[in-house]
């Protein structure tokens, strides 16, 4: 960080020195990145031509596809990689040993696997899902091919295998030894600039009251990223000198960020539902009360984050939240007679939320200093013992629908296969079950197919000038391969490291390597080219209308299966096992709001009313499960019937929400708050709590203009 | 120690096994010492890593071949 510093401060002295670092910074480690993936390239061609192995062309894509700029990637794409050809293998051999004579059976077990393997590849994250897909191909290639020899098989799985080994091992070894890049520093920097993030939202008390919509900009940066995190942090376990410690502090991290994020959205949306029928004594009040907060976080907001400056924070922040409490406690003490019942019920919970927010933050630093303190001097400040889960929701309804996608594919392309009688269109197959794969899981499938497509015909153009003029013309041995090849492996790589070109890219390879003639000793058949290029872009057209057929996925059905889905959590917290904790329910809601916005194709507006929903569910979802686990703390004397028919009526309203149950449910909870105010004196920590929560749950009721219910207009 | 050892009905090249027992082996040695932080004082740890690799898988190679 002190280096950072000077090298500021230089560069304000020097222009061509912030040059410099701008382009160290940004252009050159695509640089390395294309340098370090061409000889990976050509040392996976060369050590598979020098041990023979019929079919160099797979080691090299392998080096392409398992490629990436971070080497914690590249090692956890590598050993799913790995895995999933295993598999693979496996189970090609088992069905060409078992169904090679009877094409019924066989082509009925292979859409069978295909289906799971997309069905696996769509359900799992990360390059957990690069498995599923390996193994749903690694069986194209291996049984398709000597589907007329089937003897053969045995030979041809283990030479597939032997190099994509080789491949593998090239790509690990260049990437970590050549200039390495790790993730585990990228997420540090991650880590980092979210902080500071944080502390600028907060610091800036127009961020929670304004009500002006320029500031959702803002906002919405602050609730993006967890998801994403969480997957570098995945990947950078692969890596080394990222230790258990470190991968503890940032589950933390994540959490808490989590936590506070929901905190602060739930705070900010009150707020807006209290203006505009509630007293401005209320809004006043809660303002003065944030004063003193977004004052002192305003002094470290700009700073860089040293470890003292950090230790001041925390200690700022506990003597913020000390005053804050006890002036709530004044302020809820002033309001009483002056507010009617709901109003005051506003109060208690967004007051709450503000304390709670504060707690929140005060945790966050705390954990943030541990990992600075960390890794500065590998000795821990405090013990992080509870292990955090982060766990992920994959919709059932999408997963089959990828699952039908991927079978329906293949037996499609079989039965082209089978009524035209065309030798070549074996690479047909592969290549339309490959994108029903590999694309699936992308944002927006179809431009990705046309982007391929796209990618495909221009590398098939580029592979005829290599085929028929480059490498007859000017190779003679390994070398001046190597050298010919070279310039295209860079620009290929160059174009992997473009998010907008990663379709055409992924075309350009897969059509590249096996069109260009890469084998052990140049032959080249302009008819055995010219055909099998047909047949791989039909089978790209075959996959584009796959994508275009199986997608009835509107905008509405979305919002109905979120609805769905979010109310059946509530219902589940209501009645079932208390083991759920607060991080679970976050992480699968966020998740399963992330895939739903890349799969779901919600418009902004939907896709606000879907964060909405999220948040309301989160909110009523914890406070339920602290309700819960309050009362089974307290006193049996104080454990009144109307708690449980609280309870019981939410549950009831998200069963089938309507407004009549609504207005059961509100007067349900008044009754429930009026019993416990009633005894307020007895047990008075725990019923205190619970009068929060269930004026936190009816405020949020009450004035909340949304439930996750399908509404008529909101898709247009 | 034998050219090729047959697994399974299998013949095959002793160094796969001989590879994939260090892999295993490698994985261990390497879980080891990132836990311990030894990682942290070393220069160039995937280097370190990709040379501790080398030395055991090359060890009981050598035996093969010599």
């Amino acid at each position: 960080m002190q280096a950072d510093k000077t090298l500021m401060i230089s560069a304000k002295a020097f222009p061509w020195k912030r040059a410099l670092h701008e382009w160290l910074s940004m252009d050159a480690p695509i640089l390395i990145y294309m340098v370090k993936a061409t000889i990976a390239g050509l040392i996976a061609l060369w050590i598979s031509m020098k041990l023979n192995l019929p079919d160099p062309r797979t080691a090299i894509f392998t080096v392409f596809i398992v490629m990436q700029p971070q080497s914690g990637l590249v090692f956890s794409k590598s050993y799913y990689r790995v895995v999933g050809t295993i598999v693979g293998v496996g189970i090609s051999l088992i069905l060409m040993g078992m169904f090679a004579q009877d094409p019924i059976w066989f082509i009925g077990f292979f859409a069978l696997w295909i289906g799971i393997c997309t069905a696996a590849g769509f359900k799992y994250r990360n390059f957990q899902s690069y498995g599923f897909v390996l193994a749903g191909y690694t069986l194209c290639i291996v049984a398709l091919p000597v589907i007329e020899t089937p003897l053969e098989v045995f030979d041809i799985a283990v030479s597939r295998f032997s190099e994509v080994v080789v491949g593998i091992m090239c790509a690990t070894i260049i990437s970590d030894i050549i200039f390495p890049r790790h993730l585990s520093d990228s997420l540090l920097t991650a880590e980092r600039e979210r902080f500071g993030n944080i502390l600028s939202t907060l610091a800036d008390p127009d961020s929670i009251f304004g009500t002006d919509e320029d500031a959702h900009a803002q906002t919405a940066r602050f609730s993006s990223g967890v998801v994403g995190l969480h997957a570098i942090r995945i990947n950078s376990a692969y890596e080394s000198g990222a230790d258990r410690k470190d991968r503890q502090h940032s589950q933390h991290l994540n959490h808490e960020y989590m936590n506070l994020s929901t905190t602060f959205h739930s705070l900010k949306n009150m707020i807006r539902l209290l203006e505009p029928n509630t007293s401005k004594e209320v809004t006043d009040t809660l303002i003065n009360l944030y004063a003193p907060i977004a004052s002192s976080l305003k002094r470290f907001s700009s700073t860089v984050f040293s470890a003292d400056d950090l230790n001041r924070i925390i200690q700022e922040l506990l003597e913020v939240k000390n005053t804050i409490i006890s002036r709530v406690k004044r302020e809820e003490e002033r309001l009483q007679p002056l507010l009617d019942e709901d109003a005051y019920d506003a109060f208690i919970a967004t007051s709450y939320l503000m304390i709670r927010l504060l707690n929140e933050l005060h945790i966050h630093c705390v954990t943030y200093l541990s990992l600075l303190k960390h890794r500065l001097s590998g000795k821990t400040s405090n013990e992080l013992n509870r292990v955090v889960r982060f766990s992920t929701h994959t919709d059932n309804v999408l997963v089959a629908l990828a699952a039908l996608r991927g079978s329906g594919v293949l037996l499609v392309t079989m039965g082209f296969w089978i009524a035209t009688g065309w030798p070549y269109a074996t690479f047909t197959i592969t290549l339309a079950v490959v994108i029903g794969l590999l694309i699936g899981t992308l944002p927006s499938p179809l431009d990705a197919v046309i982007n391929f497509f796209k990618g495909g015909v221009s590398a098939i153009i580029l592979a005829a000038v290599y085929d028929f003029y480059i490498i007859p013309e000017f190779t003679s041995d390994l070398l001046t391969l190597s050298l010919v090849l070279a310039p295209v492996l860079a620009l290929v790589a160059w174009w992997t490291t473009q998010p907008k070109w990663s379709g055409f890219a992924l075309g350009f390879i897969f059509l590249f390597m096996y069109e260009c003639a890469l084998d052990p000793y140049f032959k080249i058949d302009p008819t055995l080219f010219l055909e099998s290029s047909l047949a791989y872009l039909i089978g790209i057209i075959f996959a584009g209308a796959a994508y275009l057929l199986v997608n009835f996925w509107s905008c509405s059905l979305t919002q109905r299966r979120v609805a769905k889905i979010l109310r059946r959590q509530i219902i589940t917290l209501c009645e079932g096992q208390l083991t759920l904790q607060r991080s679970a329910l976050e992480s699968t809601g966020r998740d399963l709001i992330q895939q739903f916005s890349t799969q779901g194709r919600l418009n902004m507006r939907s896709s606000r009313l879907v964060f909405e929903w999220l948040l309301l569910t989160l909110e009523i979802g914890r406070a339920i499960v602290s309700i819960r686990r309050t009362l089974q703390r307290l006193h049996p004397q104080y454990r009144y019937e109307s708690i449980d028919n609280g309870l019981k009526s939410i549950r009831v309203f998200f069963e089938t929400p309507s407004e009549a149950l609504r207005n059961a449910l509100l007067n349900t909870l008044q009754n429930t708050l009026d019993d416990l105010r009633l005894s307020e004196n007895g047990d008075s920590n725990r019923l205190q709590s619970l009068i929060t929560e269930f004026a936190l749950i009816r405020t949020v009721l009450l004035r909340v203009d949304s439930f996750p219910m399908i509404t008529e207009d909101s898709c247009r | 120690m034998p050219l090729d050892i047959t697994l399974f009905g299998i013949q095959m090249p002793t160094l796969l096994p001989i590879f994939a027992a260090s892999a295993v082996l490698q994985i261990l040695f390497d879980r080891v010492m990132s836990d311990t932080g030894f990682y942290n004082h070393v220069w160039h740890p995937g280097l370190f890593r990709t040379a501790v690799f080398i030395c055991i898988f090359t060890i009981p190679s050598l035996f093969i071949y010599h």
